[in-house]
C-alpha cells in the first residue's frame, strides 16, 4: 500500500495538534506534581508560570496550526452523542490560547502570602482541566469536566475567612447546574437530538442542559451566584471559575446543530439567548450602584458573559462571531480589571465605591490599567469590544433588531459603572504622605499581556473575525460567504437599478 | 488593504491623478499626526518611562501643527478641484459575510476647513498649556488626553461613514470626561466628570440607534449612500421617514455633547476641568461637536422638517435658558460655560433654519473668542486692574440692559427662577434620576438578601433557631 502524500500532510498536522494539545493540558499537571512532591525550593510561582506558559505556547502552536491547515476541523478518540473525545476546530484554535493567557495572568498577578502550595496547586489543575474542556465535544467528559472545574473552585472559596455563605450559593449553584447536566446528557444519549425525529426524552434532556447552562453562566434568574462569588471568593478563583466560560462552550458543543432545527439553532439555545439579553441590561443596571469594587466586577462579568451567550443563539455566522469576540474581549479585559483590583487589594485592603478612595496618587499605574481595560471592556473604538459588538448588532438587525438595542444598552450601562467605578477608586483626597503602591514587574508584564491583544486585535481584527468566521460556519453548518459582498436585496436592488 | 479615491476629473490644470494622491497622502497625515503623538507620548508613560514637560509639549504640539499643515495643503489641493468632494477609502477595517466594517473619510469643503480650525486650536492651547499646567502632577495625562481628543476630533470631522463618525464622537467623550475629572482629588471634579460622561453615553443611544438603523435601511454606514453632492448642497438618497428618524436620533445625540436642554447639567460643572481643556473642550470644539454632526449630515435634516423644527425649538430654548441662568452666575467660568450653551443654542436654531453656511461661520467665530476668554478667565482680575489703572477710575457700569424694560416684579421672579437654574436640573433629576437610581438600588438591595438568605447554614440547628 502506497502512502498518499496529500493525506499525509494533514495526518502530520492533526498530529502535531494533538501533541501541543496534550502538552497545554498536561504542562500544568506536571507543575502540581513537582509542587507536591516539593521538588522546587523556590516560590510555586516559578514552576506554575513556567507550565503555564507551556501551555499559553502550545495553545499559539495550535492557532498556527489551525490557520495552515485551511481551518478544517480534527477529531480523534471515541465518539458519542455528537461529539468526540477529541475534537480540534476553530472554537478550541482561538478559545485556548485565550484562556492560557488569562491563566497565566492570574497566576503571575497572584499577592504572594496568598499563592502556597495548595493554591498554586488549584489554579493550575483547574486550568488543566479548562484546557481539556476547550478540546473535547465529548458531553460524558464534558460532565465531567464541569465536576472537575467547580470542585477547586468550592475548595477555595470554602478555605477563605468569612467566605461560608458565598461557598453556599455557589454549592447549590453547582449542584443544581451539574444535576440538571448530568441527566439532561444522559437524555440526550438515549434519544440524540442530533438526529431526525428525537422523542420527548431527547428534547426534555435538551431543556435540562439548556437549564443546566443556564444556571452555571450565572444567567437571570439564576444570576445572584455570579456577585457573591465575586464578593466572597479569592480573585484568583473567581476569575478562573467565569472568565473561560466553560458553560457557554457547553451550550455550543451540545445545542448547536440540532438536526430538528433547519437553520441549525436549537429552541434551548433561542431561550437561552433572550433570558441572556436580559441579563446582560440587568447586570449593567446592577452594576450602577454597586458600593464595592468586588459587587462591580461581579455585575460586570455577570452582564459581559450574558453577551457571549446572547450572540450564540444567532443563525448566521455573524452573531456567532459577534460572540466569539465578546468571549474573548470581555475575558481578556474583565480579567484585567479583576487583577488591577486585586493588586490593589493586597495593598491598601476592600475598596468601597460608596466614597471616592483616592487611589490615584498612590497608584498611577494600576490607574491607567484599570482605566485602559475599563475601556477595552465597554466597546471603545480601537479595542476588540467594539469590533464584538458591532457584530452583534449587526448581525442582529435582519431578524431580532431587539437585540441590537439591548446590547446598545447594556453597553451603555456597563459603561457607565465602569467610569464610575474608575473615578470612585481612584478619584478623591488623598494623603500626600501616604505610602506608594509601585506596580511589580510580574504585575506589568501579565497587565500587558492581558492589554496587547484587547488593543492589537482591536485595531487589526480581520485574521481573527476570519477565523471566527469559519469556527462558526462550521458550527452552523453553513459555507462561509466572501466576505464584505453586499447583501443578497441589495445585490437585487442595485442590478435592477 | 488598498487605498483608492473617487476619481474625479473638474480640475483646475493639475492632473487627476496627483490630486487623488495628494488627497490621500494628507487626509491620511491630518489623521495620524495626532494619533501617533498619543502613542510617542502615552506609551512611554504607561511603561513608567514619561516623556519630560518639554518633550510632552513638543511632541504633542507637532502632531497637531503636522495635521494643521496638512488639512491646509488639502484646502489648496481642493481649491484647485473645485471643492469637489474626495471620498477616500482606506480599506475594509474587517468583513464577516456582507458586513464590511470599511474605513472611510471625505474631504470637502465642510471637512477640511473645520480640520485646519480644529488642529489650529489645539496647536495654540497645547503651547498654552505647556507653560499654563508646568510641575502639575499629571502634566503628561493631559497631553495624553489631549492628543486623545485631537485624534477623536480629525476622526470625525473627516469622517465619510457613519461607522468612523461614532469612533471619533466616542474618543471626543471619553476625553472630556477623564479632562472634567483631571483633578481628581477634589470630589467635585469627579462627580461633574461622572455627570458629564452619563449625559454623554446616554446620549450617544441615538448615535449608535442612528448607525444600527442607517445600515438597515442602505446597507452600509458610508454617507455616500445617504446623501450625495457638494456640501451644503447635498441631496438625500433614502426615504423621508428613514430621514426623519434618523434625523431625530442625531439631534438627541448632538444634544447631550452640546450640552443643549434638558442635558445641559453638566456643561457649567465641566468647568472644573483645567483651564486649556476648558477652552478647547467647552468654549471651542466638543461644545460644537453636535452642531458639525448636524451639518454633516444637513440633507437628512433637509428631508425631515419634523426634526428641524425640534432644533429651533430647542436652540431657541437653550439659549433663552443660559442667557437667563448666565446672567446671575457669580463664577467667571461659569458665566462662560453658560455663553458657549447660549451660542451653540443659536446654531442650533441656525442649522433648523437651513441657514447652514451662517452655522459654520458662527461655530468657528464663537469658538476662537470663547476659547481667548477661557485662557484669559485665570487672570481676569488682574486684566481688570490693569484696565482700571489705565483709565484712572472704575470703568462705569455696561449702561442699558434688556432686563431693565422688565416689571421689577417680574425681574424678581426671573432672577428666582435663574438662580434655581431655571428648575431644569432638580425637574431631570427629581423626575427621572433618582427615581431610577432609587429602584435600582431597591432592586441590588433584594438580591443581596436573597443571597443572604440561600448562604445561610442550613444545618438542624440553624432551622431551630440555635446561635
Amino acid at each position: 500500500m502506497t502512502a498518499d502524500p496529500a493525506a499525509a500532510i494533514p495526518d502530520a498536522l492533526h498530529g502535531a495538534m494533538l501533541l501541543l494539545t496534550a502538552a497545554a493540558v498536561v504542562a500544568p499537571l506536571i507543575a502540581v506534581a513537582v509542587l507536591k512532591l516539593g521538588g522546587f525550593p523556590t516560590s510555586p510561582r516559578t514552576p506554575a508560570a513556567a507550565a503555564l506558559l507551556i501551555s499559553c505556547l502550545a495553545a499559539s502552536g495550535i492557532v498556527l496550526l489551525w490557520n495552515s491547515g485551511n481551518g478544517e476541523s480534527f477529531s480523534s478518540g471515541e465518539r458519542l452523542g455528537g461529539g468526540s473525545l477529541i475534537q480540534i476546530d476553530g472554537i478550541t484554535a482561538v478559545l485556548m490560547p485565550t484562556v492560557a493567557v488569562i491563566e497565566l495572568a492570574i497566576l503571575l498577578v497572584a499577592p504572594k502570602r496568598f499563592l502556597d502550595v495548595p493554591a498554586t496547586a488549584r489554579i493550575l489543575c483547574a486550568a488543566s482541566a479548562t484546557f481539556a474542556a476547550f478540546a473535547t465535544s465529548h458531553p460524558l467528559v464534558l460532565v465531567a469536566i464541569w465536576v472537575v472545574t467547580a470542585l477547586p473552585t468550592w475548595i477555595s472559596i470554602r478555605g477563605t475567612p468569612g467566605s461560608r455563605p458565598a461557598a453556599r450559593v455557589f454549592a447549590t449553584a453547582m449542584l443544581v447546574s451539574l444535576g440538571c447536566l448530568t441527566s439532561g446528557t444522559v437524555m440526550m444519549l438515549v434519544d440524540p437530538p442530533w438526529e431526525r425525529h428525537a422523542g420527548i426524552v431527547g428534547n426534555a434532556g435538551g431543556w435540562l442542559v439548556a437549564l443546566a447552562v443556564l444556571v452555571r453562566k450565572g444567567i437571570f434568574p439564576f444570576h445572584s451566584w455570579y456577585p457573591a462569588l465575586f464578593s466572597g471568593a479569592p480573585m484568583s478563583t473567581a476569575l478562573a471559575a467565569t472568565m473561560p466560560q466553560i458553560a457557554a462552550y457547553t451550550a455550543v458543543r451540545l445545542l448547536i446543530g440540532h438536526a430538528d432545527h433547519g437553520d441549525g439553532v436549537a429552541l434551548e439555545l433561542v431561550t437561552l439567548s433572550q433570558l441572556a439579553l436580559v441579563t446582560a441590561v440587568y447586570g449593567g443596571a446592577l452594576a450602577l450602584v454597586q458600593r464595592d469594587l468586588r459587587g462591580l466586577i461581579g455585575t460586570l462579568a455577570m452582564s459581559q458573559s450574558a453577551m457571549v451567550l446572547a450572540g450564540l443563539a444567532g443563525k448566521v455566522p455573524m452573531e456567532l462571531n459577534g460572540a466569539f469576540c465578546v468571549w474573548i474581549s470581555s475575558g481578556l479585559a474583565l480579567t484585567g480589571i479583576g487583577l488591577v483590583a486585586w493588586a490593589i487589594e493586597s495593598r491598601a485592603g476592600p475598596l468601597s465605591l460608596a466614597t471616592p478612595q483616592g487611589r490615584f496618587r498612590d497608584a498611577p499605574e494600576l490607574a491607567a490599567f484599570f482605566l485602559l481595560f475599563g475601556l477595552a471592556a465597554i466597546g471603545l473604538p480601537g479595542t476588540l469590544s467594539f469590533v464584538a459588538d458591532d457584530l452583534i448588532v449587526s448581525g442582529s438587525l435582519d431578524d431580532q433588531l431587539h437585540a441590537g438595542l439591548m446590547t446598545i444598552a447594556s453597553t451603555v450601562l456597563c459603561a457607565i459603572a465602569v467610569l464610575r467605578g474608575w473615578f470612585m477608586v481612584f478619584g478623591g483626597p488623598t494623603a500626600i504622605d501616604g505610602p506608594k503602591h509601585l506596580i511589580l514587574r510580574r504585575e506589568r508584564v501579565a497587565m500587558t499581556g492581558l492589554l496587547v491583544p484587547l488593543f492589537v486585535l482591536g485595531l487589526y481584527p480581520a485574521p481573527l473575525v476570519r477565523s471566527l468566521e469559519r469556527a462558526a460556519g462550521q458550527l452552523l453548518g453553513v459555507p462561509v460567504e466572501e466576505s464584505g459582498n453586499p447583501p443578497p436585496s441589495l445585490q437585487e436592488s442595485s442590478s435592477g437599478s | 488593504m488598498i487605498p483608492l479615491i473617487c476619481s474625479v476629473n473638474q480640475t483646475r490644470g493639475l492632473p487627476a491623478g496627483l490630486t487623488q494622491d495628494l488627497v490621500l497622502m494628507l487626509v491620511v497625515a491630518q489623521l495620524l499626526a495626532p494619533a501617533a503623538t498619543l502613542a510617542a507620548v502615552g506609551l512611554p508613560a504607561l511603561f513608567g518611562f514619561p516623556l519630560g514637560e518639554r518633550r510632552t509639549t513638543w511632541c504633542v504640539g507637532a502632531g497637531f501643527a503636522t495635521g494643521f499643515a496638512a488639512g491646509l495643503a488639502t484646502l489648496v489641493v481642493l481649491w484647485f478641484r473645485n471643492f469637489v468632494p474626495e471620498v477616500v477609502h482606506l480599506g475594509t477595517w474587517f468583513a464577516v459575510g456582507h458586513h464590511a466594517a470599511t474605513i472611510e473619510l471625505v474631504a470637502d469643503g465642510l471637512s477640511v476647513p473645520y480640520v485646519c480650525f480644529s488642529s489650529g486650536l489645539c496647536a495654540v492651547v497645547n503651547a498654552f498649556a505647556g507653560k499654563y499646567l508646568h510641575r502639575e502632577p499629571g502634566f503628561t495625562r493631559f497631553f495624553v488626553l489631549l492628543a486623545v481628543f485631537g485624534t477623536g476630533m480629525n476622526l470625525m470631522v473627516l469622517a465619510g461613514s457613519i461607522d468612523v463618525l461614532f469612533a471619533g464622537w466616542e474618543f471626543l467623550g471619553i476625553s472630556s470626561a477623564l479632562l472634567i475629572g483631571f483633578f481628581h482629588e477634589r470630589q467635585n471634579a469627579v462627580k461633574a466628570a461622572l455627570r458629564a460622561f452619563t449625559t454623554y453615553r446616554i446620549c450617544d443611544v441615538g448615535l449608535l440607534a442612528a448607525g444600527v438603523i442607517v445600515h438597515q435601511a442602505v446597507g452600509s454606514g458610508d454617507f455616500e449612500r445617504l446623501f450625495s453632492g457638494t456640501w451644503p448642497h447635498a441631496q438625500c438618497l433614502v426615504p423621508p421617514t428613514t430621514a426623519t428618524l434618523v434625523s431625530l436620533l442625531l439631534v438627541f445625540a448632538a444634544m447631550g455633547k452640546s450640552g443643549q436642554v434638558p442635558f445641559s447639567g453638566w456643561l457649567p460643572r465641566a468647568m472644573e476641568g483645567p483651564t486649556p481643556s476648558s477652552a478647547i473642550f467647552y468654549g471651542a470644539l466638543s461644545i460644537h461637536a453636535g452642531a458639525y454632526v448636524l451639518l454633516r449630515c444637513e440633507p437628512l435634516l433637509d428631508a425631515a422638517p419634523l426634526a428641524r423644527l425640534l432644533l429651533v425649538m430647542i436652540g431657541v430654548g437653550t439659549a433663552i435658558h443660559a442667557v437667563l441662568v448666565g446672567s446671575v452666575q457669580s463664577d467667571l467660568k461659569a458665566m462662560l460655560a453658560y455663553a458657549s450653551m447660549t451660542q451653540a443654542g443659536l446654531i442650533f436654531a441656525e442649522i433648523g433654519l437651513g441657514l447652514r453656511t451662517l452655522a459654520l461661520i458662527h461655530i468657528v467665530s464663537h469658538a476662537i473668542l470663547r476659547s481667548l476668554q477661557i485662557l484669559r478667565s485665570p487672570s481676569a482680575l488682574h486684566d481688570r486692574h490693569e484696565l482700571e489703572a489705565a483709565l484712572g477710575g472704575h470703568p462705569g457700569s455696561g449702561g442699558w440692559s434688556f432686563k431693565d424694560m422688565l416689571p421689577e416684579k417680574f425681574q424678581r421672579l426671573l432672577y428666582r427662577v435663574a438662580l434655581e437654574r431655571g428648575f431644569e436640573e432638580m425637574a431631570v433629576m427629581r423626575g427621572v434620576v433618582d427615581p431610577v437610581w432609587r429602584g435600582l438600588e431597591r432592586l441590588d438591595a433584594a438580591e443581596r438578601s436573597w443571597v443572604e438568605w440561600l448562604g445561610k447554614s442550613w444545618s438542624w440547628r440553624h432551622r431551630r433557631g440555635g446561635p
